[in-house]
């Protein structure tokens, strides 16, 4: 993945290809090394397959996975409820934001309530979850809601209430004479880069929220995957789906860093 | 064509004073009472130690800040808040890092009812005046602090001002960009005669640039002297009637430096 920003690119390009491949190396790297150990530990302590795999039965299992379809399609659903609870709670979470980080007396109202309700993890309202929704979509989609909201909400307060005072100085020398245009005018841009790691983190936490949620009560999804593998005692199918969650996390994080160093501006 | 609508209005400081209340309740002074008319077009230039309250005084003339006693005129109108007809260059610039160049410069242009063709004149015309059209797309984290602060003046000068408020403008610059800068701004505001209230703790740039200078002491913060600066622009300060003016300041200047800092002794002690 590109994060590069556009100083180290130009000098990445000088150095040819091998260069360009500068920020993804240390990971090839981490991967490698893990790959060596798995391969070393199966040789010596020689455990049964279904409890420790070697690399290469891992590796057929997600090429027969990959080709009948069944990864791609497990992926798809653990995605689409995460984005759908991402973007749900996106929606309530955002502008509940930017209205407690303008206002004391609502932050002074709202804030406790979030306290409270923050420690409990998402994983604690599964059950909840399965008795109001049962093992349909909404369930799932609710526990990635809690996992997904509560990033959001804080890094979007925080963000309205960090803006540099003297840029709101500047929006009122400027013209935004009431409060209305100078938030719209100043304080929502000048949040966005936080409001953007807001997301970016409840991704991440939504990511994890959905695998548990779908351990726990589904019959698709990535978390379906690995619960079925070890019911049925297939370790190396367990590994496939660890690893697909794995390797899908870090690319949609990569991803989300690469917009960011691309579309957000933040001061100095 | 972009014709310059305004011309500098006169500005009346009349007792103006603040005080402020810390948390324990005790009431510090920061600044006055003090009196000081600023003429039509007049380049003033306010120098004083740190906490002299100078910061203060420009922040009510922004209209940030309510006096606590006094008031503030320009053109005979009370400010009551801030105003387009006030403008300001801030000292760390706040310039809007997710706007372009060329949007910040127009930001204050989209406030006023002109239409978008002309705005768009207006701050290409500005940004030619500061040597800065080539960068108008850039973002403003791709430039350095003096090209920053020439943005900032940009921006300021086109809303058109009667008055402009510039917060020690080029105190976190180099010297050299920061002499660059100074006839720059000299140059702008030739050609556009505002009235300028500028702060700075440095006394050759207050010479450079003054048609008057404030002396301000320190806590409460008071006018304690006052000159005028007749030479003619561009001003070479190494002659001897500057240099023997750049000394007198300093040595006003050392005095309030020593009662400031017998004061803070005294607080710690």
């Amino acid at each position: 993945m590109s994060v590069a920003s556009p100083p180290t690119a130009r000098r990445a390009s000088e150095r040819g290809w091998f260069a360009g491949t500068a920020r993804v190396r240390p990971f090839l790297y981490a991967a490698v090394v893990m790959l060596v150990v798995w391969q070393i530990v199966v040789m010596i302590t020689r455990p049964d397959p279904s409890v420790l795999p070697p690399p290469i039965d891992v590796a057929l299992t997600f090429g027969h996975l990959l080709r009948d379809g069944e990864l791609g399609l497990d992926t798809a659903y653990s995605l689409g409820r995460v984005l759908c609870a991402w973007l749900f709670s996106a929606i309530v979470a955002i502008p509940l934001g930017l209205l407690m980080g303008n206002s004391r007396s609502l932050e002074k109202t709202i804030n406790p309530f979030v306290e409270l309700l923050r420690p409990i993890s998402p994983l604690a309202w599964i059950p909840m979850a399965i008795l109001w929704f049962g093992i349909g979509e909404l369930g799932k989609v609710f526990v990635v809601f809690i996992g997904t909201f509560f990033p959001i909400l804080l890094s979007t307060i925080g963000g309205v209430k960090e803006v540099d005072p003297v840029l709101l100085h500047a929006g009122q020398v400027f013209g935004c004479t009431s409060r209305i245009s100078l938030f719209r005018r100043v304080v929502v841009p000048a949040a966005m880069p936080s409001i953007f790691v807001g997301l970016r983190v409840a991704f991440g936490t939504g990511w994890a929220a959905i695998i548990a949620a779908e351990l726990v009560a589904a019959h698709t999804g990535l978390g379906y995957l690995i619960a079925n593998g070890m019911d049925i005692l297939r370790a190396d199918q367990v590994l496939v789906g660890m690893i697909a969650i794995g390797v899908l996390g870090f690319l949609f994080d990569s991803f989300f860093r690469y917009l960011q160093g691309r579309y957000v501006r933040t001061a100095r | 064509m972009t014709t310059v609508t305004n011309i500098g209005k006169p500005l009346r400081i009349c007792g103006l004073t603040k005080t402020y209340e810390t948390r324990t309740g005790e009431r510090v002074e920061a600044l006055g009472p003090i009196s000081v008319e600023v003429e039509r077009g007049e380049f003033l230039v306010v120098v004083g130690p740190t906490g002299c309250g100078k910061s203060t005084l420009l922040q009510i003339l922004a209209g940030f800040l309510e006096p606590t006693d006094g008031k503030a005129l320009v053109d005979g109108q009370p400010i009551t808040g801030p105003s387009l007809d006030r403008s300001m260059v801030f000292q760390n610039y706040a310039l809007f890092p997710w706007l372009s160049v060329l949007d910040n410069v127009k930001f204050g242009l989209r406030r006023r009812s002109i239409p978008r063709r002309l705005q768009h004149e207006i701050a290409l015309r500005q940004l030619m005046l500061v040597g800065l059209l080539d960068f108008a797309d850039k973002n403003i984290d791709e430039l350095s602090g003096g090209m920053k602060q020439r943005v900032a003046i940009a921006r300021a000068f086109a809303v058109d001002p009667s008055v402009m408020l510039m917060d020690e403008p080029f105190g976190a610059l180099d010297a050299l960009t920061r002499r660059f800068l100074q006839r720059e701004l000299l140059h702008i505001w030739r050609e556009q005669q505002r009235t300028v209230v500028f702060i700075t703790h440095s006394v050759s740039e207050a010479i450079f640039l003054a048609d008057r200078i404030l002396v301000m002491s320190a806590r409460p913060g008071r006018i304690k002297a006052e000159w005028r600066v007749e030479a003619p622009h561009p001003r070479d300060v190494t002659t001897d009637p500057l240099r023997r003016l750049e000394n007198q300041i300093y040595a006003l200047l050392d005095e309030e430096l020593a009662e400031a800092f017998a004061w803070e002794r005294h607080i710690g002690g």
